[in-house]
């Protein structure tokens, strides 16, 4: 039977040119994205007979400079093991096309998760990742990870409400996950953002948000200008698309818009939960939750925010199913007034990351500007909103496409800003970025730096790098559908001849905290396993690992699939 | 007559082409793998019943056909659309690019046309000379050299080094002048304009320029140019007299790159940071916003379409032997 399985050579001969004429392209800068992943593909469908050799493993991975950094190194550090890596590049939209929503992944992939505030819950990397629920077209879980108790483990931590029983829970899941190695999680990259301080007092770095990223607001709300101009001009590399916050829920965006619609809850300087728009929040039993608006809220049109408009939000969320917003109509049943500040949620399911995720997203919408809206809109989320009303600590003035958007401070929030208002300006190379830092055109980076350009801008008197840790990660995930990475001893394997802190000092200088090989960041404290660690790095032991599942090398160092 | 007839089957050609130009980006764009949905599902936001509410809600779901046919009659209608990235009428998110790329490929191309065409009436008039052989290699240094790279050298050199310009931006947000010259109308966004222009007319002069030459060269030994000599015009009277008579091939020329000046130019656009139609035309690939990304590249197609229809039809009306063809 086995022969059966070979390939014909009359069609692999085919696939090899076409793979040829593809990687030709690659060198030129051409990428053919649908072409690309599948012609890996065929390749690595054919399932290598026992004891021959194991064939050239498939990589995808994003074209981004540490990437190819990673990929540089481990085909090195990795070929003492006996194989060959064929690795593709592609970008980021052929890497979610194709992988993540089609559910193409050769033999492994490497990814870099950014620190959303949302993923500082343990619950997205560890469901969203690992569960087998997610092994779907969409789903993050594309390197096919399959194990009951992991999902077991999964879902107790998110019905569980008592934190200490959770916190258990969560450092039991990451077990599995470095036992199973169904990924290579390798480290956690500091967030590098640099300012003018000349210019600017009072940063404030917070965990997986830097000083200048809007996930969290609280990070502005210190800054105090010490030159006469009262507003500060931030560079990043994106813009927005979009005013409406029911509109995308795309990072970068919704938390823009954030910043002038106050979330229910937020994160304050060490990035532990705090009520925002709320005054304060209780969890009455597991599936009923009271919040209690801020008193004397207002609106930026002066109007006063009230219960009616915390109780319409979520009605109305209710009502439309907004998609960027599913994660709040999934979870909340209802909402009752219940007192002249107090609003009584029902949810639909206990999740423990309700208020963080769900009251730390869900922003309080003004009723009388929405229900109001013109007549023949398919959904309010298609509304412009030009002008957009909220309760946040900025005030919308001005957004110019591709050029600049302008907010105001808003006096009557509780915590006053101490600047007139802000600039965001969106660049797109970073180069350019950090020229106008150094030229005094910005006042801000709140972008990704590495440590080069960071040790460059340190060089000038004005300006200051700060450092910050977060909990995004970079990755390498392995197909589990697919030999040699079904073989638990080649991962293990590939874990050893994994080093992590080499890696992490050669890509980014070593700004970052090294991986346990579990997804939640070691620096997060509250949920991280402390007694587990990732194989230690030795070519030795990962070559006993490969002798011990059976692995065998030929004359030529090559590395043998395990005899039948 | 015949003209009439002649423009009338250029004219059916023109529509010919531009309606398979429609179909064949319409069925392009959705080619490459993923839709918009799948893009603002990116890295996990959208759970999979979120995504296909937006599918119905964006008429996703039905048949490529009948997508299809919904497009065309919205398209005969002049309405391009909604955009599925910014959830606003194509022509809204287009508008304001196309101005801001309007703005700086015009002086572009006009700049590169006068240029082009002076240089190349003085380099043809010096046949075979030093200075045209000196001249002509200047041209075709920058011509020769990705445009990304002009652009950052000149950044480098005036941006950096000297500070005489910004790095980039199409204005400075919130800028204040500190005196006279500053005040003048239009200061800050000239001061912007100086090296994308600069870098943009050094990248294009060369096209115009040695077609100019070339066709320079021709003219000199034409009858009418003998007899000028003859009727003893002066110097510059017959250079004067040989530059109109070569310029029409540039003209020709010139309504390609109108055309591909509509188109934006991307790595002008990146590298100066300004905001115009190709960054809006890559993104809108990138985030399959394939109604912004068809009309674009529509009015890019339309414009050279149109400009070569006018063209032909200039040469049919010139010249009576083009119209039997």
């Amino acid at each position: 039977m086995s022969a059966m399985r070979v390939t014909d050579p009359a069609r692999g001969q085919g696939a090899m040119r076409r793979r040829a004429v593809l990687q030709f392209l690659a060198a030129l800068g051409v990428t053919v994205p649908a072409g690309m992943v599948d012609a890996v593909l065929g390749a690595a469908a054919a399932q290598p007979a026992p004891g021959s050799p194991v064939p050239r493993l498939g990589v995808f991975t994003p074209t981004w400079p540490d990437m190819v950094e990673l990929w540089r190194q481990l085909s090195r550090d990795w070929a003492p093991l006996g194989i060959e890596l064929d690795i593709q590049q592609g970008t980021l939209d052929t890497f979610v096309a194709q992988v993540v929503a089609e559910q193409k992944l050769p033999h492994m992939g490497s990814m870099s998760w950014g620190g959303a505030p949302d993923r500082l819950d343990p619950d997205y990397f560890i469901s969203e990742m690992f569960h087998s629920r997610r092994d779907i077209k969409g789903g993050l879980n594309f390197g096919h990870y399959h194990s009951a108790e992991f999902d077991r483990l999964a879902d107790a931590q998110r019905a569980e409400t008592d934190v200490p029983k959770r916190q258990q829970l969560v450092r039991e899941a990451q077990r599995p996950i470095v036992e199973d190695s169904p990924a290579l999680i390798l480290f956690h990259r500091d967030i590098i953002h640099a300012y003018n301080k000349a210019r600017f007092s009072g940063v404030t770095p917070i965990f997986g948000n830097g000083i200048g990223f809007p996930y969290m607001p609280m990070a502005y709300m210190g800054l105090t200008p010490l030159t006469p101009r009262k507003f500060i001009k931030i560079t990043t590399i994106y813009d927005i698309a979009s005013l409406n916050p029911f509109l995308t829920p795309e990072i970068y965006n919704s938390t823009t818009l954030r910043l002038m619609y106050a979330t229910f809850v937020t994160r304050d300087a060490k990035a532990d939960l705090m009520p925002w728009a709320l005054e304060s929040w209780s969890i009455v039993d597991p599936k009923t939750v009271d919040i209690v608006l801020r008193p004397g809220s207002k609106f930026h049109d002066g109007k006063p925010a009230t219960v009616d408009d915390v109780k319409f939000t979520f009605d109305f969320i209710n009502k439309w199913k907004f998609p960027a917003l599913s994660r709040v109509s999934d979870a909340v049943e209802s909402a009752e007034i219940t007192g002249d500040h107090t609003v009584r949620l029902k949810l639909r399911t206990v999740y423990a990351p309700f208020v963080a995720n769900v009251l730390g997203y869900a922003f309080l919408a003004p009723k009388h500007i929405w229900e109001n809206l013109p007549s023949g809109l398919a959904t309010p989320a298609d509304w412009p909103n030009d002008h957009p009303v909220g309760s946040g600590p900025w005030r919308y003035g001005e957004w110019k496409k591709g050029e600049f958007i302008q907010f105001a401070a808003n006096p009557d929030f509780f915590i006053k800003p101490k600047l007139e208002g802000m600039v965001v300006m969106p660049v797109p190379q970073m180069e350019s970025m950090v020229g106008m830092l150094e030229r005094g055109d910005s006042d801000m980076l709140a972008w990704n730096l590495d440590m080069t350009l960071g040790a460059r801008i340190s060089k000038s008197a004005d300006l200051e790098v700060v450092r910050t840790p977060t909990h995004g990660q970079h990755e390498v995930r392995l197909n589990l559908a697919m030999p040699p990475c079904d073989n638990k001893a080649f991962r293990i394997a590939l874990q050893h001849a994994t080093d992590r802190k080499k890696l992490l000092d050669i890509i980014f200088s070593g700004a970052g905290t090294v991986s346990q090989g579990a997804p939640i960041t070691p620096a997060l404290t509250q949920w991280a396993n402390p007694d587990i660690q990732a194989p230690a790095p030795s070519i030795d032991q990962a070559r006993a690992a490969l002798k011990d599942g059976g692995f065998s090398w030929n004359g030529e160092g090559r590395l043998l699939m395990p005899a039948a | 007559m015949a003209f009439w007839r002649y423009a009338g089957r250029r004219g059916l050609h023109t529509a010919v082409t531009l309606l398979l130009l429609v179909g064949f980006m319409f069925v392009l764009f959705r080619m490459i793998p993923g839709d918009p949905t799948t893009m603002m599902l990116g890295t996990g936001e959208l759970p999979a019943e979120a995504q296909q509410r937006l599918r119905v809600l964006w008429g996703l779901d039905r048949p490529l056909w009948q997508q299809f046919i919904a497009y065309a009659l919205n398209l005969l209608q002049g309405n391009l659309g909604m955009s599925f990235y910014f959830r606003r009428p194509v022509s809204e998110v287009i508008a304001p690019m196309l101005a801001n790329t309007v703005l700086l490929m015009a002086p572009v191309v006009i700049l590169a046309i006068v240029i082009g065409v002076a240089g190349g009436s003085w380099l043809g008039w010096r046949r075979g000379g030093r200075a045209e052989e000196i001249g002509a290699v200047l041209a075709l240094i920058p011509r020769a050299l990705p445009v990304f790279w002009t652009g950052i050298v000149l950044l480098a050199l005036f941006a950096y080094q000297f500070r005489w310009f910004p790095i980039g931006g199409i204005r400075e947000a919130f800028f204040f002048p500190e005196n006279w010259w500053q005040r003048l109308p239009f200061f800050d966004i000239t001061r912007h304009l100086v090296l994308p222009v600069a870098t943009g007319v050094l990248a294009s002069v060369a096209d115009p320029l040695m077609i100019q030459r070339t066709a320079l060269l021709e003219v000199r030994h034409e009858d009418f140019m003998v007899l000028a000599r003859a009727r003893g015009l002066s110097g510059r009277a017959q250079r004067r007299l040989a530059r109109r008579n070569a310029i029409l091939p540039v003209l020709t020329y010139s309504a390609i790159m109108v055309g591909f000046a509509f188109g934006g130019q991307v790595l002008l656009e990146v590298v100066f940071n300004w905001p115009g139609i190709g960054r809006l035309m890559v993104d809108s690939v990138t985030q399959r916003d394939y109604p912004v990304a068809q009309a674009a590249f529509l009015m890019m197609a339309a414009v050279v379409v149109f400009l070569n229809l006018l063209v032909d039809l200039a040469y049919g009306w010139l010249d009576p032997r083009i119209r039997g063809g």
